[in-house]
C-alpha cells in the first residue's frame, strides 16, 4: 500500500505517513503554488497522509 | 503532529494564511472570504451597492468566484465570456467557456459570449500570427482584443463598472516587472481602481488583496467547478516566472507579497509618483476613425489597426 499523489496529469507514490508539506518538498513544489484536495476536501499543510490514501494537488498559480 | 484548528471555532482548518497569522476551518473560511472581499470594495471605493457591475469571466478560479461573491453579497453583476478561440491540447476555449456557462445557468445568471473568429472574422491565434506584435506570441494580440472587447460591452451595456479577477499574485508579479524595469509611468497607474474617463469604462479588483491559492481554496470549498489548465501561451511567460520569484521570497519571508504590494499602494497614495510626467501613452485625445473609442493618434486606434489589411 502506498499513498497515490497526482499533480496535473502525473502521479506519484510514497510509503508510509507524511505530511501534505512534506510530499510537497519531496516534490520540490512550493507549498504557495498548490493545494491538497483528498476525496474532495481541502487538506491543510500539517495534514497526515497514510497508506491507501489519494491526494491530488491542484496548482493555484494562472496566467501570463 | 497535532491537528491544525479553526482559529474561531473547535473545527479542523482548511488554510492556514501566514501573512495574516490566521487558520480557519471551512465554515469560518468562506464567510473571512465573503467579508474581506466587502470590506475592499469599500475601502477602495470600487463601486456602490446598486452598481450595474460586469464581471469578465474566464472560467477560471478568480473570476468565477469573484462573480459567486458578488451575487452573495447581493450585488447586481452579468458576465462577460470572450471566447479566444484559442484550442492548444484541452481545447483551452472550449473548456473555459462550458465551465462559465454552466456557472451561469445553474445560478440563473445571465452571461454574454462574444466570440471572436464571429465578431472580428479570426480567432486569437489567427490574428496573432498576421500581426507584428503577435509574431511571437499572441499575448499582447489577445491582451488588446480582451481590454477593447470589455470596454465597448461594459459601455454599450450601460454597466457602472466592469471587475476582473485580478488577484494579489496577479498584482504584484505586474508590479514587480514595472518595478525591475523602472517603469514609472506604468507604476503610476497601477491601482485596485480606475476611475472611468470619457470613453473609458471605471475598471475595478475587488481581488487584489487576496493572494491566489486563497481564491482557489475559495473556489474549492464551494464546489465551484473550473478550467483548471492554464493558457498553453501562458506555458514560460514572464508574469508566471516573477510569481515563481515572489512565491519563493514568501516562503523565506511570510506575508511578503502582501507588504510588497500593499506598501507600494500606500507609497502611491502618498505621493511617490505624483512628479512622473504621463507619457504619449496616456495621451487618449483622439477617436478612432472606425470604432470611436479613445486612441492616443489620429485614425485608427492599436485595436483596428490589428485589421488593417
Amino acid at each position: 500500500m502506498t499513498i497515490i499523489v497526482i499533480v496535473r496529469k502525473k502521479e506519484y507514490q510514497f510509503e508510509g505517513k507524511m505530511t501534505v508539506k512534506h510530499i510537497l518538498k519531496e516534490l520540490d513544489l512550493p507549498l504557495e503554488a498548490y493545494l491538497a484536495v483528498r476525496d474532495g476536501n481541502l487538506l491543510n499543510e500539517h495534514e497526515v497522509l497514510s497508506d491507501g490514501e489519494t491526494v491530488r494537488l491542484v496548482s493555484v498559480i494562472s496566467g501570463g | 503532529m497535532s491537528t491544525m484548528i479553526c482559529h474561531k471555532c473547535d473545527q479542523r482548518a482548511v488554510i492556514r494564511m501566514h501573512q495574516h497569522r490566521l487558520q480557519l476551518c471551512k465554515t469560518h473560511y468562506l464567510e473571512w472570504f465573503v467579508t474581506q472581499t466587502e470590506r475592499v470594495i469599500k475601502k477602495y471605493h470600487l463601486f456602490w451597492r446598486d452598481a450595474r457591475i460586469l464581471v469578465a469571466v474566464s472560467g477560471g478560479k478568480d473570476s468565477l468566484a469573484l462573480w459567486d461573491i458578488l451575487c452573495r453579497l447581493g450585488y447586481s453583476a452579468d458576465g462577460l465570456y470572450i471566447d479566444l478561440g484559442i484550442h492548444g491540447d484541452d481545447n483551452y476555449s472550449v473548456q473555459s467557456q462550458v465551465y462559465a456557462q454552466d456557472f451561469a445557468a445553474e445560478r440563473n445568471l445571465n452571461l454574454q459570449v462574444i466570440h471572436t473568429k464571429e465578431s472580428f472574422g479570426e480567432t486569437i491565434p489567427e490574428l496573432a500570427r498576421r500581426n507584428r506584435r503577435g509574431r511571437v506570441k499572441p499575448c499582447a494580440v489577445c491582451g488588446l482584443v480582451k481590454r477593447h472587447t470589455m470596454n465597448r460591452v461594459t459601455y454599450e451595456g450601460g454597466y457602472d463598472v466592469l471587475v476582473t479577477g485580478h488577484n494579489l499574485d496577479d498584482e504584484a508579479a505586474v508590479l514587480f516587472g514595472n518595478a525591475f524595469n523602472w517603469e514609472a509611468n506604468l507604476l503610476r497607474r497601477q491601482a485596485p481602481l480606475l476611475e472611468g474617463v470619457p470613453g473609458f469604462a471605471r475598471k475595478a479588483k475587488p481581488f487584489c488583496r487576496f493572494y491566489e491559492r486563497e481564491t482557489a481554496a475559495y473556489v474549492l470549498l464551494r464546489g465551484i467547478e473550473y478550467e483548471y489548465e492554464e493558457c498553453p501561451y501562458a506555458r514560460g511567460s514572464t508574469s508566471l516566472y516573477y510569481k515563481h520569484l515572489l512565491n519563493q521570497i514568501e516562503a523565506e519571508q511570510p506575508g511578503a507579497k502582501l507588504r510588497f504590494y500593499v506598501n507600494f499602494l500606500k507609497a502611491r497614495k502618498e505621493g511617490l509618483f505624483s512628479e512622473v510626467k504621463s507619457d504619449e501613452s496616456d495621451h487618449y485625445s483622439q477617436r478612432c476613425s472606425n470604432c470611436g473609442q479613445p486612441s492616443t493618434a489620429e485614425g485608427l486606434c492599436a485595436f483596428c489597426r490589428l485589421f488593417d489589411r
